[in-house]
């Protein structure tokens, strides 16, 4: 991936993805090869990569323990970092991502698209240079899922680099810049999503050959 | 070292015991309660002193490392197994931590729950039956180094459990039991020879004697002696929740 790219990453069920996304940010283990995030190797310069990373899960996984406003503050304290910019940062995000009103609720009272929205700011707290979503719009109506493409093009544009996996094809046309089709394991192809519709085929087309074949 | 994540994860589990109130911290504190009334100051009375004090009050320091013993091993075990079944520690594992700060944070977070639950219990002793620590390094440094025992007993638990119960397997059958004969109401002096020889082999024992030792003075064994136990015990579990957490067994796939 190039620096401030928007990448998809496609591939059927099981094909591997979450389980790329877990060996970029340290929740799976690897045996050989090598992950570098700017530069850092993932396993020898652990700290400094994941700095950079900001992941957004296919499952929610916020502390119930916790306010939304905290969800935000304290992801912000494991990345090392405290202080008025950082619940500036936060009121900021829940401002952008519309859940200022929430802000003192916990997690289960939002509703689906509402957590979705505040797993996006949670990812963006530390001010990563590479955010990871893993299946974002999955469950969210269209509306929502229209207004997080704004959200995710106006990020990109603003340097931010994106890794993007999801399932529906028409969203990765849309976003990004270059894809790969992960099959069992292997990429099978990575091309900008011109180049990979440029005979006229849809995505779907192209997705579908190149999982169906080999 | 993240110090700022270290005291974030701190601060969370503090939460964490503060939101659950009605189920960590005032059930032991009502059971100590119990304990006096029905033990100390009622059956009590027929006993002689004990160690120089009233049984009421030789009670007080055993009752205080029960609660500590519980409140460490079940703040570490459920908020671990909690973490890994909601996957909330994921927060955890996909940022700049350390293995030993991610420990660390949650002993330290279980060392204030014990703190707490101690000195309520201190304050009730004061109050009821008129007893106060006599050495107070002697009386905080037992309580740090057993709750750090039996926080990375609980972690080491709370990772190995498959299933919510299986987290209080180690209390039922363990921990409970060798805490109530551990000395918590009997002095090492009221046991006949056999089960004062048997007593050696129980760890809890070298816990409540150092630790009694605190308020009356007295103690069977030496308490540089039970303080060294407990030190090595604590230092063994340390090593295996660190190299557990270092290989990410059980968190990372």
């Amino acid at each position: 991936m190039q620096s401030g790219e928007f990448f998809g990453f496609l591939g059927p069920n099981g094909a591997g993805k979450t389980t790329t996304i877990n060996a970029i940010v340290g929740l799976a283990r690897t045996n050989g090869g090598t992950i570098r995030i700017f530069g850092h190797d993932n396993r020898t310069q652990w700290r400094e990569a994941r700095r950079l990373i900001g992941l957004s899960p296919q499952e929610y996984n916020f502390d119930r323990y916790l306010s939304i406003r905290d969800v935000l503050i304290f992801a912000a304290g494991y990345y090392g970092l405290r202080g008025k910019a950082v619940i500036e940062r936060a009121d900021m995000l829940l401002e952008r991502f519309g859940l200022t009103g929430h802000a003192h609720l916990e997690y289960t009272k939002l509703s689906g698209g509402q957590k979705r929205r505040l797993s996006l700011a949670r990812a963006l707290i530390h001010s990563p240079k590479l955010l990871i979503l893993d299946e974002p719009t999955a469950g969210v109506d269209v509306e929502l899922r229209i207004e997080l493409w704004q959200w995710l093009r106006a990020l990109n544009e603003d340097g931010l680099t994106i890794f993007l996996t999801t399932h529906y094809l028409e969203e990765a046309e849309e976003l990004c810049k270059r894809i790969a089709i992960i099959r069992g394991g292997r990429i099978v192809t990575e091309k900008p999503t011109k180049e990979l519709i440029a005979d006229g085929a849809s995505l779907q087309d192209v997705f579908l050959e190149l999982v169906r074949s080999g | 070292m993240n110090y700022v994540a270290l005291w974030t994860l701190v601060k969370r589990e503090v939460i964490r015991s503060l939101k659950i109130i009605n189920q960590v911290i005032w059930p032991p504190i009502i059971t100590t309660l119990l304990y006096v009334f029905v033990f100390g100051l009622a059956l009590g009375r027929a006993i002689p002193s004990v160690q120089g004090v009233t049984y009421a009050q030789f009670l007080i320091p055993g009752l205080i490392m029960l609660q500590v013993i519980d409140a460490s091993y079940g703040e570490c075990s459920s908020s671990l197994f909690q973490g890994r079944f909601m996957n909330s520690i994921q927060e955890l594992l996909i940022a700049p931590m350390s293995a030993f700060e991610v420990v660390a944070g949650y002993i330290l977070g279980s060392l204030a729950r014990s703190l707490l639950i101690a000195g309520l219990i201190t304050s009730l002793g004061i109050v009821l039956v008129h007893i106060a620590p006599r050495d107070w390094p002697l009386f905080l440094g037992v309580i740090v180094l057993v709750s750090v025992l039996f926080s990375a007993l609980g972690l080491i638990f709370g990772l190995l459990a498959e299933k919510f119960d299986q987290i209080a397997i180690l209390t039922t059958f363990v921990i409970t039991p060798l805490t109530f004969v551990g000395g918590v109401f009997t002095s090492a002096e009221m046991l006949p020879p056999v089960l004062r020889r048997l007593q050696l082999f129980n760890p809890i024992f070298y816990t409540i004697d150092a630790f009694r030792r605190s308020y009356t003075g007295h103690s069977y064994l030496s308490p540089a002696f039970s303080i060294a136990m407990i030190v090595l015990l604590a230092a063994i579990a340390l090593a295996v929740i660190l190299r557990l957490t270092a290989i990410g067994y059980k968190l990372r796939t």
